[in-house]
């Protein structure tokens, strides 16, 4: 599997964004927080769905995640999270643990990024 | 300021949504799962305008739209299916399913106001047809002098109790009222102030009557009221009461206080066996023109083929 480093592209496009909260910090922020609490929790629910190779919930979840990622202008997150839920519609178990350690790693390079926008806001 | 329910499990897309429409000038519902989604829309004065994820827990953004589509009786409601599903199939299955738009996720704030705007003139366009409906309705059932049912509605309204009483053993009462002297009021006084005494001999009537009655305009100066579900030995005294209420006091006009007096023919259903609406009329007409010959404003009970009851029920005059 290939992992992204933070180090190259962009993982949120900031003026999509920036234009999607009309420049509103605090909606910004709000969306962080959910974000900081809702990431781990689906991840959470993506890995037992998984080990118990529960595909509806895999798919369920991981479009859940697709459209949060949407909302963040986040694509490659949005990828990763597409792929996840084709696997899972496809019943392609097999597959799906490397498709959700890359949904993580994608995840987890969000959230500095947003926070890193979020101060140059005014 | 309209109201908009967004329906998604997402609480970022949840919030996001929110804020945007609240900027926007909407009244904002959000609710997390696809029931009480419908329960939203479906309750009384509930919101018009909905934003609807597909993939919600309990039912689904298209399960939401079918199930609102099945209450005909409630005012249309405006439904926008937002999604990331972005296939051609599930637009089409999104549409089939009764929504009115389909936007794909992630959602252009301009183009998102710009749909909204297009369902609120949908929405303004069904209230004038409704509104439009509803005042040709009325206009079709109603004396446009009175308010009151037209003949047509009070005799269909009449038959449809009569069928009633008889299946359900109970009893109606029909009164044939007709305004005293009326064409004196008329040629003395002028037409308008004719149409002003008949106005207040409307309202007197149906404030009379219990809000269950029924009251229409059978002619020019003459009333027709059921008085459903009402007990034999009690139409004398709810006739009585009707004959008073029109006696007094004088029908106040922009000129001058006039006295109006009516007189009322009366027929209980259950006295009568299985007659016709049209013999049921003729009798009341019958026991008014009786009322008129024993001097008006009074009140007289119709004869066979309706029977007499054991109690007299022939009231003499008042003193007028």
């Amino acid at each position: 599997m290939q992992v992204r480093q933070p180090s190259s592209e962009p993982a949120v496009n900031l003026d999509e964004l920036l234009a999607r909260v009309d420049n509103d910090r605090e909606l910004l922020r709000d969306l962080v927080v959910i974000f900081k609490h809702d990431f781990p929790r689906q991840i959470t629910a993506l890995q037992r769905a998984i080990a118990e190779s529960d595909l509806k919930t895999t798919e369920r979840a991981s479009h859940t995640l697709k459209g949060m990622f949407l909302s963040l202008s986040a694509p490659h997150a949005v990828a990763a999270a597409i792929r996840l839920e084709q696997l899972a519609g496809a019943q392609d178990i097999e597959a799906l643990p490397i498709a959700l350690k890359r949904l993580e790693n994608e995840g987890a390079l969000l959230l500095p990024e947003l926070e890193v926008h979020l101060g140059k806001i005014e | 300021m309209m109201r908009i329910l967004i329906a998604d499990d997402d609480a970022l897309s949840r919030t996001l949504l929110e804020r945007t429409l609240r900027l926007a000038g909407y009244e904002v519902t959000v609710v997390d799962n696809g029931r009480s989604a419908v329960e939203q829309l479906c309750c009384q004065d509930g919101p018009r305008l909905a934003l609807l994820d597909w993939v919600m827990p309990e039912l689904d953004g298209p399960a939401v739209c079918r199930e609102v589509r099945q209450k005909k009786e409630q005012p249309y409601v405006h439904m926008v299916l937002l999604t990331s599903k972005e296939s051609k199939q599930d637009v089409v299955e999104g549409l089939e399913s009764g929504a009115d738009d389909y936007l794909v996720k992630p959602f252009d704030v301009a183009e998102l106001k710009a749909r909204l705007r297009t369902g609120l003139r949908i929405l303004q366009l069904e209230d004038r047809l409704v509104e439009a409906r509803e005042d040709m309705r009325f206009k079709a059932t109603h004396d446009p002098l009175t308010g009151l049912f037209n003949r047509g509605v009070i005799v269909d309204l009449l038959a449809r109790e009569v069928t009633r009483s008889h299946r359900e053993g109970s009893c109606s009462v029909v009164l044939l009222a007709d305004v005293d002297h009326f064409k004196a009021i008329n040629d003395t006084r002028g037409h308008v102030v004719g149409d002003v005494v008949l106005k207040e001999i409307a309202n007197r009537i149906l404030g009379s009557v219990r809000s269950y009655d029924y009251v229409g305009r059978y002619g020019g100066e003459e009333f027709l009221v059921v008085l459903n579900n009402c007990d034999v030995s009690l139409s004398q005294s709810r006739a009585e009461q009707i004959r008073l209420a029109i006696a007094s006091p004088p029908v106040q006009t922009p000129w001058d206080p006039i006295p109006v007096t009516m007189s009322l023919g009366v027929l209980a259903t259950k006295d009568c066996g299985l007659l016709s609406v049209e013999e049921i009329i003729h009798e009341a007409d019958a026991a008014l023109y009786k009322a008129k010959a024993a001097g008006r404003n009074c009140v007289k009970f119709a004869n066979p083929p309706c029977h007499q009851p054991s109690n007299p029920r022939n009231l003499t005059p008042a003193s007028s």
